[in-house]
């Protein structure tokens, strides 16, 4: 079938449509419906793409490559220093067993050590893309194995640099020179200093990052067009990797050591936001063309060989993985889970595999064979993760009784819950700081990117962010929100996105300034309870100063103005009820008179002597149905 | 099953474990209810016709708290100043207190020997309490039984145990 690249797009992007959510309706992981699409459309069944599948699937290794930048950007350079014991004590383990055990078998069944030694290195490698995919599907990224699979990917990601390196090595330089122009750099360099480039690129990223992308972003932002942002990120990534390839660098490193240097940024959310539809998108391209591109044919040649090699590799990657957690003294569900989950070989090795064969290390068939191996071995976790979560983790989780005792239920009253504070000006930051002064910690987005700056260096965790949209609240962390502060001096904006995140994330706890009265009945009416009007508690303490001034004992006077308040908010509750039948109420100037009016008809009533020295009276009973 | 009103007022309860254990009694059990002074009036300004109202519904009452400087939290001192009325004893009013049963637990740190005339600080727990103990018995309640934790900083788990046995006991008739 003649394919041009847009009817190849088209076929990938629909079929993706189709099968993931057949897939996730089956309850397997995304990736393996991206996965059966491809084999579908793939030349053994469909035989609906062409010859530029292999192209289509270079082009979408950049969505590993900007897989690779976010994962930076979730990585502070504290939080990766204090993971560092992790990351060495996990990832090391793990890449050290399972590359010697497997090239031991591979070995004993008669391979050559080259070939046996740089394909155990590929398949040491787990899936970030799956893992990652799984982790958030699941929201285990904080569990214990959750953190552990982290770490052990990280170490992973950064062992594809030496990996690369080590592969023309084995290959006893018979490779064809001019596989690409990628060396030319180093090439001209002198030879002393070649040995240093991967320092060199590192410390220059670390320049670039401090000082040039951020004021960058900062002279973009300025600008305040968003697709101007969508730009700039692009060609952040973009710009880095090609730069990574040009010193002879894996460009997913660099990608990576970019993500970690903006990590730290006010820019941060902003960036992911931007960045993450294309990942998804390039990744799911990636994982389609993955499935297209198996041979079917290599696998019923020999189907014994791919399988007892599938086999083996699960079996070395599984054992290992185990006894890892189990020796870092994770519980029996948590290593199962890690085991399970690192199971696989990732899609590294794709990539690994092809630039072997370009260096003579592999035949063709090998390499068809491994690839295939590869595959299948990605396309069984899910299935192996669905074993585990139904099979096998029930089982240990059985003996453990669910409530231990009685003493717990107020305990522990305090916990940091997650806190998205959006504006953070005058209102804002003083509820920051008072938050911060108790070390309650608090995400906070604001979109003037000078005052970012200038809170940043006051010690405050401030990004720059259009809260306005889905997206970068997404990126700011919104679906795991406990709580969301709404502190925007533009009541459009603060009702816009209390209806947004109301109506998609509606565990979200909303607090919300309010101009005055009228914005809090609009509020009232959509059901959110913790307004604050901005004009509330400050008059009445101006009133209350008045009060005494006018000889009034300041007790008494406080006391007043408490009540006030009190009887204030109960009737703003009843005045916003009668309103509820209309739909949209634009007050009219002499409708607001007439609201004004009804207050203060209501305050008389409430507030006659008789109620506030005496007996029991209707307006107590109105206090008694508002408890705020 | 007696409705029964808690009501409990301790300014630290974040720093006391013995209290927090205790009245998670009272959580357990759906004919308590347990009104926590500091967290409904954190500034102080009382609801007293609320209050008032509500103790109509109850038929027994039991009141918790700490000795803070050989007396009650003050806001507990507060509530009675702002809730109790003298009108209740006239004529032809209801008296919300009159022949209720009251129980009132008190914990402290100190020692019981500390508490008695012969001891450290001179006076009895009953003496330092007994604005709450007089307004009672002026409104003609039923004062059945206090109950004092002493030592309560140190309790175990046991211990604690053994306080809800007893209070189980004396309060589930």
């Amino acid at each position: 079938m003649e394919s041009t690249l847009a009817m190849n797009t088209l076929l990938f992007l629909g079929v993706a449509i189709i099968m993931v959510p057949l897939a996730r309706k089956l309850g397997l992981s995304s990736v393996i419906g991206y996965i059966l699409g491809g084999i579908i459309i793939g030349p053994y069944v469909l035989k609906l793409t062409g010859k530029d599948v292999d192209d289509i699937m270079h082009a979408s290794e950049f969505g590993v490559i900007m897989l690779l930048f976010l994962v930076g950007l979730e990585l502070e350079p504290r939080k990766f220093w204090e993971m560092r014991k992790k990351i060495l004590g996990l990832g090391m383990t793990q890449m050290v067993l399972t590359i010697s055990l497997l090239f031991l078998i591979f070995i004993s069944v008669g391979w050559k050590t080259d070939k046996a030694f740089a394909i155990a290195m590929c398949f040491a490698l787990s899936s970030t893309a799956i893992v990652l995919q799984t982790l958030q599907e699941k929201n285990s990224f904080k569990t214990i194995s959750g953190e552990a699979s982290f770490s052990t990917l990280l170490f992973q990601d950064i062992a594809v640099i030496p990996i690369l390196a080590v592969l023309p090595l084995l290959a006893h330089s018979k490779a064809k020179h001019n596989e690409n122009e990628v060396q030319v750099l180093i090439q001209k360099l002198p030879e002393w200093l070649q040995a240093g480039t991967v320092i060199m690129g590192v410390v220059i990223l670390i320049l670039l990052g401090r000082y040039v992308f951020v004021p960058f972003l900062r002279y973009v932002s300025k600008a305040g067009m968003t697709e101007l942002l969508t730009a700039s990120s692009l060609f952040l990534v973009i710009g880095v990797s090609e730069l990574m390839v040009s010193i002879g660098l894996s460009p997913a490193l660099g990608a990576f050591l970019a993500g970690v240097m903006l990590a730290n940024s006010e820019f941060r959310h902003e960036l992911e936001a931007q960045i993450d539809p294309f990942k998804g998108l390039l990744l799911a391209v990636f994982f389609v063309s993955v499935g297209s591109t198996m041979n079917f044919n290599v696998i019923a040649e020999d189907p014994l060989f791919i399988f007892s090699t599938v086999f083996a590799v699960l079996i070395v990657k599984f054992t290992v993985l185990f006894a890892i957690g189990k020796f870092f003294k994770m519980d029996n569900p948590q290593s199962l889970f890690y085991a399970f989950a690192l199971s696989q070989v990732g899609e590294f090795a794709f990539v690994l595999i092809n630039y072997g064969s370009d260096l003579y290390l592999f035949g063709e068939e090998l390499n068809a064979q491994m690839m295939a191996v590869t595959a299948i071995t990605m396309c069984i976790t899910p299935f192996l993760l669905i074993i585990n979560d139904k099979l096998i983790t029930p089982k240990f989780l059985r003996g453990i009784p669910e409530e231990q005792s009685d003493f717990n239920i107020l305990e522990n009253n305090i916990t940091q819950k997650k806190i998205i504070i959006v504006g953070f000006g005058h209102f804002g930051s003083t509820v920051g700081r008072l938050l911060k002064a108790n070390k309650i910690k608090a995400t906070v987005l604001d979109r003037d990117s000078d005052r970012v700056k200038l809170l940043r260096g006051y010690g405050f965790k401030v990004y720059y962010g259009d809260a306005t949209r889905l997206p970068v609240l997404r990126a700011a962390g919104i679906e795991d929100a406990e709580i969301l502060i709404l502190c925007l001096d533009n009541s459009g904006d603060n009702k816009f996105i209390a209806e947004l995140v109301s109506e998609h994330y509606p565990d979200v706890k909303i607090f919300v300034r309010a101009k005055n009265r009228i914005d809090a009945y609009s509020y009232l009416n959509n059901g959110i309870d913790n307004i604050y009007r901005e004009t509330l508690g400050t008059a009445v303490d101006m009133a209350v100063d008045v009060l005494h001034e006018t000889g009034m004992r300041k007790y008494a006077a406080r006391r007043l103005g408490q009540r006030f308040m009190a009887i204030d908010k109960a009737s703003i509750r009843k005045l916003a009820k009668a309103d509820n039948d209309d739909e949209i109420r634009l007050f009219t100037t002499k409708e607001l008179l007439q609201r004004e009016e009804e207050l203060l008809a209501y305050d008389n009533l409430n507030f006659d002597g008789k109620n506030w020295e005496g007996s029991s009276s209707s307006a107590e009973e109105d206090d008694d149905e508002n408890k705020d | 099953m007696k409705k029964t009103l808690v009501v409990f007022a301790h300014p630290y309860l974040e720093h006391s474990n013995s209290n927090v254990e205790l009245i998670n009694f009272y959580v357990r059990h759906q004919h308590f209810t347990l009104r926590d002074l500091y967290e409904e009036y954190p500034d102080f300004h009382i609801a007293a016709f609320r209050e008032r109202k509500r103790l109509k519904n109850y038929d027994r009452f039991i009141f918790q708290f700490p000795i803070i400087w050989f007396g009650m939290p003050p806001l507990l001192r507060l509530w009675i100043d702002e809730v109790f009325d003298r009108s209740w004893l006239e004529e032809g009013v209801e008296n919300p207190l009159e022949g209720k049963e009251i129980y009132i637990v008190v914990t402290t740190g100190g020692k019981e020997r500390s508490f008695s005339k012969e001891g450290t600080y001179q006076y009895t727990i009953d003496e330092l309490i007994s604005g709450l103990i007089v307004s009672l018995k002026v409104f003609k309640a039923n004062i059945k039984d206090m109950i004092i934790v002493y030592e309560a900083n140190k309790l175990s788990k046991k211990e604690i145990i053994l306080h809800k046995q007893k209070f189980a006991k004396l309060l589930d008739q």
